[in-house]
């Protein structure tokens, strides 16, 4: 067992944790044996990671530490290993190992023997395989090789951490697993009420007699109810894991305690807070990923921006919008309609939503069709069936000018539309389909005075 | 391999010399085509100028700049997250390279960090984006002690010391990076996304995974060039990938806002030499609206226009100068004489009785020379007159609010094309400037005070001075009034009626009130008679064929081909262009005279989607054997070759879906 202090400081530092530390550290301590081969499996963000690290580090047996997620491919992992094995045991033992005899590593048998030729005659070394079931490019019997790797090399201990342990990678029955379980709602808040952000971002003035101290108290009262809050409002299902629970967290405290910062209300008036807020919990726009912070995340009393629709929409050409526009509605109605909704000659285009023809249809197979056409995934159209679309749903004819088709190129090298297949760029029968949605294609149209819903076979909902 | 594609390259013939010495005998080729070479040239130097002055944005850059150097990674955090901005170029994607090009070079001028540039077509997978960019920033050279340190190490790897180096590091081995790193120690590495759209997004995921964990030993930082939305491409983006970035975005100047400052400053500016008509330059700003948005393709076809004026007329010699009677090629008096409007302005003499004048022009070409010259020089100052009386237009109703915002490229089109006179656009304007209370009526002389290189006769100084002087004697904050605008006077004397202090500076009010009013009144009808005078027609100036380029055909022929129309056109009616006796009795009908892929292809034509070939063959059959009476196996080895032609076309291709059958992938018109 390790010395009680340095446990205390794992723990301190990874609380709720308790069970997988004092194990690792019973497993990896210096003078008695350790596993050969020890699984660490648990989902994301459960610490699995950190504590072994943590654990080897306060022990004092050699180790290094491989990060499947920064391995390219089997190979690199290879060389990888021998590399950091090699840097491991120069720092350990304090000389440099010569390294010449370790400048090739193609595959796993080479890292075999690379791997007993410096181990020879040394005390246990640790390898660590971070996130090896995830390893790009790996040889297929990678897992069940480095299983065995311990049985092989008689002083290395293997310890591979994966997210599920499935039996069929190892192929072999009695390696020793470690599970970290996900944390509960309790343990989340626990871990995470650790560091509080601040509530002032500014110093108070001293005058106010608000200490840092009393400030500290206060940021660590309010943030862990907010936690609280945050998990049962929107993480319990949505951002389970550590990370995720308090990236979420971390967006909505600004707005959150932002009354508090103008002074409406005291650092204490926490249900107070909570309904003056609850627009906050209410609305699921947070949940969004996105790399540009979204920055009024609505409290409903304030009065936020309108939302500027996609900057892009000016930009684009006339033409290009039009072909947008016609490529949506190629991709997404069905061929055979579109004598229907294009054809110049019937002087009533059929503008009203499910008119004539497609609601005798529907009234006639009333189940087949429930979901509206653009929920639907694009399906591939030939260029032709894009152009007629285009002139048809064109106001004003445009010659056919190589300019038409320039545009076309350009909308595929930002893959707007894209080439379906791997067909040659030149052949007659090459498909495309758009990769935008609704909401994009309705916003060109609008632009350009297009309601592009008139022409969706089925038409749209709301 | 199958060659997909070939290139015609007709033999530079003897045909096409001729053809050229005939042009340069007509007048003065060589002298015109060093006028051209004058014309252009400072046009030319204006719009590169411009342009990268516009894009360059300097605002944009700025911002990026401070993002850069202020990106800090907290150094408390595990799981690392890269600093991102988006950058919002817009879709005219040829002009992502320059931009990024420069914001690469300043990014390593003002801020301690390095740049690299990643385009999609060398990031087709992880493996080659992380190859590229550990080259290209190991590569670079850093300074003269980093080379050599480079060298020794090289030395070392030769010299059999390895046992320090150890296993060789494959090339996408982030590892390299580090170790360049310690010996530069930059700020940060940014890292730009050049064309992100078109990444293969899964590439882009990974790319993030892998440098977020190598964050806490690299300083990485992201810069994307996203040409559709930013929530287009975050939608493409995995959640788990989004997490790790977080940033800012940034918008690039749109090019449509771009052209149009471009355009007034070179070709809608009064100081151009020769002046672009109102069809062809309506046709170029339709065309950066309609299908393209480049500034190099602007510059382009008004080059090729200047070109085309200065080579094909040979009377644009005239606009030099400095050419003296003597040095005039021959043939130009008589080709002036035949000019429209040469013959308008003789009828107009004429209808003055100055017949004489009018047999003097006729008969010496010495005297035609001088009225040239004359004609030219005040031509030309009408010309720019007018040009400068657009700008003025422009810059009043700017400030002139409520009136309807009209680019000023469409002003320009409307004004050279003789619309403005008293056009509504003009009578709306001064209507509204002769209401204009006084703050908006100084910032309109603000604005015209700041024209320059223009053509502005009123006395501007004269009118600040004495609006300085009434606004000086107005004792309260309210700007004085127009008595010409109803409503505010309404409303002002509500307001007096309320507040019973005020009533006593009545009196003083509004004498100020009317002596301001007759300032706005005369300034107005200054600028009336100025758009009066200024607003000419130029197609009615005499030699207007020559002052102003107002040609389209020769444009759109070359900047906007029609490929496929002429490919469809010589197919269906084959007559158009082979201009043969044999079929021109059969307009537009099938006769067996014509080429026989164009008969296959019209019979193609009056077909469905899906082709029987045997039905094909027997309507071509009929059609060949009618003519000419082939023998069976001919007119089919004719078929199998035209046929084979269509398919080369890529018009046709067998069906998958029934046997004997070809199927139609091309409709005509599209
Ligand atoms: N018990 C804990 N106490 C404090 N912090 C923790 C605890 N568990 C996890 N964390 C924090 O959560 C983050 C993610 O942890 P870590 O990377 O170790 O998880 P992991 O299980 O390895 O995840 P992955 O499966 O994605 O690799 C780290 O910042 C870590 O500090
Ligand atoms: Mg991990």
């Amino acid at each position: 067992m390790l010395p009680d202090e340095l446990l205390e400081t794992l723990n301190d530092q990874f609380p709720c944790r308790e069970l997988q530390i004092r194990r690792l550290s019973a497993l990896y301590l210096p003078p008695f044996p350790s596993p050969r081969t020890l699984i660490v499996h648990g989902l994301e963000a459960t610490g699995k990671s950190s504590i072994v690290k943590g654990v080897l580090e306060t022990s004092s047996l050699p180790h290094a530490i491989i990060s499947s997620r920064e391995c390219l491919t089997g190979r690199h992992l290879f060389e990888r290993t021998v590399a950091s094995c090699l840097d491991a045991l120069d720092a350990h033992s304090g000389y440099k190992i010569d390294r010449k005899p370790y400048c090739r590593c193609e595959n796993l048998n080479a890292l075999v023997i690379h791997l007993r030729g410096m181990l020879e005659g040394r005390e246990r070394f640790v390898l660590v395989f971070d996130g090896i079931d995830s390893q790009r490019e790996a040889p297929p019997t990678l897992l069940p090789a480095l299983a065995r790797f311990g049985e092989m090399i008689p002083n290395l201990s293997i310890v591979m951490i994966v997210t599920v342990p499935h039996p069929r990678y190892f192929y072999q029955s009695g390696i020793p697993y470690l599970h970290f379980p996900p944390y509960t709602r309790d343990e989340s808040i626990r871990i995470l009420s650790r560091n509080p952000p601040q509530i002032f971002l500014n110093a108070p003035e001293p005058a106010l007699e608000y200490t840092p101290d009393l400030a500290e108290e206060d940021n660590l009262w309010v943030w862990s109810r907010f936690l609280a809050a945050v998990w049962d409002a929107l993480a319990k299902n949505a951002a389970r894991d550590l990370i995720g629970f308090r990236s979420l967290a971390e967006k909505l405290w600004r707005p959150f305690v932002q009354p508090i910062v103008d002074g409406t209300f005291g650092t204490r008036d926490f249900s107070r807070l909570m309904v003056h807020r609850r627009g906050l919990f209410q609305s699921e726009e947070c949940l969004i990923d996105s790399i540009v912070p979204r920055s009024p995340i609505l409290p409903p009393t304030s009065t936020t921006t309108p939302k500027t629709g996609p900057s892009i929409l000016h930009d684009l050409p006339y033409y290009s919008k039009y072909l947008l526009c016609a490529a949506y509605l190629a991709s997404h109605n069905p061929a055979r309609t579109d004598s229907l909704y294009f054809m110049q000659t019937s002087t009533s285009r059929r503008k009203k939503r499910g008119g004539g023809a497609p609601k005798t249809r529907v009234s006639k197979t009333p189940k087949a069709r429930k979901i509206p056409r653009h929920l639907l995934s694009p399906s591939p159209f030939p260029l032709d069936r894009l152009l007629a679309i285009f002139r048809a749903i064109l106001p004003d004819p445009v010659p056919q000018t190589a300019d038409i088709y320039t545009q076309i190129a350009t909308l595929g090298s930002i893959r707007l539309l894209v080439r379906t297949g791997m067909a040659d760029v030149l052949d007659a029968g090459g498909k495309w389909r758009v990769t935008f949605g609704w909401e994009y294609a309705a916003a060109v149209g609008r632009s350009v005075g297009f309601e592009i819903g008139e022409f969706l076979a089925g038409g749209v909902e709301g | 391999m199958e060659q997909k594609c070939y290139i015609y390259s007709p033999d530079d013939s003897d045909e096409r010399a001729s053809k050229r010495r005939r042009i340069a005998c007509a007048a003065g080729w060589s002298l015109r085509e060093q006028l051209y070479g004058e014309f252009w040239a400072p046009l030319e130097h204006r719009i590169q100028t411009q342009s990268t002055l516009e894009e360059a944005d300097s605002t944009t850059l700025e911002k990026i700049i401070k993002f850069v150097s202020g990106a800090v990674v907290a150094p408390d955090r595990q799981e690392a997250v890269i600093p991102t901005g988006l950058i919002l170029a817009g879709s005219s994607i040829a002009s992502h390279r320059s931009f990024f090009d420069r914001l690469g070079r300043k990014i390593v001028l003002d801020t301690g960090s390095t740049f690299v540039l990643l385009t999609s077509g060398e990031c087709l997978n992880l493996k080659a984006l992380v190859k590229s960019l550990i080259k290209k920033l190991t590569s670079r050279v850093g300074g003269n002690d980093d080379e050599e340190d480079e060298e020794d190490e090289e030395d070392e790897n030769h010299t059999g010391n390895v046992s320090r180096i150890g296993p060789k590091l494959r090339d996408y081995d982030l590892v390299r990076l580090q170790e360049w790193y310690s010996k530069t120690k930059v700020d940060s590495i940014v890292v730009a996304i050049q064309d992100s759209e078109a990444f293969d997004f899964s590439v882009l995921a990974e790319m993030a995974e892998l440098l977020s964990s190598w964050m806490d030993r690299l300083p990485f930082l992201l810069l994307f060039g996203i040409a559709t939305s930013s929530e287009s491409f975050q939608s493409n983006l995995s959640g788990a990938a989004l997490r790790l970035l977080k940033g800012e975005e940034f918008n690039v100047t749109q090019a449509d806002d771009i052209f149009e400052k471009i355009f007034c400053t070179t070709v809608g500016s009064p100081e151009v030499s020769l002046y672009l008509g109102p069809d062809l330059s309506r046709r170029l700003v339709d065309r950066q609206k309609d299908h393209v948005q480049s500034v190099q393709d602007f510059s382009d076809a008004v080059k090729y226009a200047y070109m085309c004026h200065f080579y094909a007329n040979p009377l644009s010699v005239f606009l030099s100068q400095s050419l003296a009677f003597g040095e005039m090629p021959h043939d130009v008096w008589e080709a002036t004489r035949n000019l429209p409007s040469f013959r308008r302005w003789v009828n107009t003499l004429l209808e003055d009785g100055r017949a004489k004048e009018v047999r003097r022009l006729l008969e010496s070409d010495r005297y035609l020379y001088d009225n040239i010259k004359h004609h030219i020089a005040s031509g030309q100052t009408a010309m720019f007159k007018l040009v400068s009386a657009t700008s003025v237009l422009a810059a009043i109703r700017v400030i002139v609010q409520k009136v309807p915002h009209v680019p000023r490229s469409s002003l320009y089109i409307r004004s050279t094309s003789g619309e403005l006179n008293g056009s509504p656009l003009i009578r709306e304007m001064l209507l509204m400037l002769s209401k204009v209370s006084s703050d908006t009526f100084s910032s309109v002389l603000t604005s015209m005070e700041l024209l320059q290189n223009s053509y502005v006769p009123i006395d501007i100084a004269v009118y600040r001075r004495e609006l300085d002087a009434l606004i000086k004697r107005n004792p309260n904050s309210t700007p004085l009034r127009s008595q010409h605008d109803v409503k505010n006077n309404s409303l002002r004397t509500t307001i007096v009626a309320q507040k019973v202090q005020l009533s006593k500076h009545k009196s003083t009010l509004s004498e100020l009130d009317s002596s301001y009013s007759e300032l706005v009144r005369r300034f107005h009808d200054d600028v009336e008679n100025y758009f009066e005078e200024t607003l000419i027609d130029p197609r009615d100036l005499f030699l207007s064929e020559i002052l102003l380029y107002d040609l389209k055909s020769p444009l759109s022929e070359v900047f906007a081909p029609k490929p496929r129309f002429a490919i469809e056109r010589a197919l269906s009616s084959p007559h158009d262009y082979l201009g043969c006796d044999c079929c021109s009795s059969s307009e537009g009908a099938l006769s067996g005279t014509q080429p026989v892929t164009a008969i296959l292809y019209q019979l193609y034509l009056e077909s469905g989607s899906i082709i029987n070939v045997n039905d094909l063959w027997m309507a071509f059959h009929a059609i060949i054997g009618e003519e000419n009476d082939e023998s069976e196996s001919n007119a089919m080895a004719l078929f199998e070759q035209a046929l084979a032609n269509l398919k080369f076309l890529g018009l046709v291709k067998e069906s998958k879906r029934k046997a004997d059958h070809i199927s139609k992938t091309t409709w005509k018109g599209l």
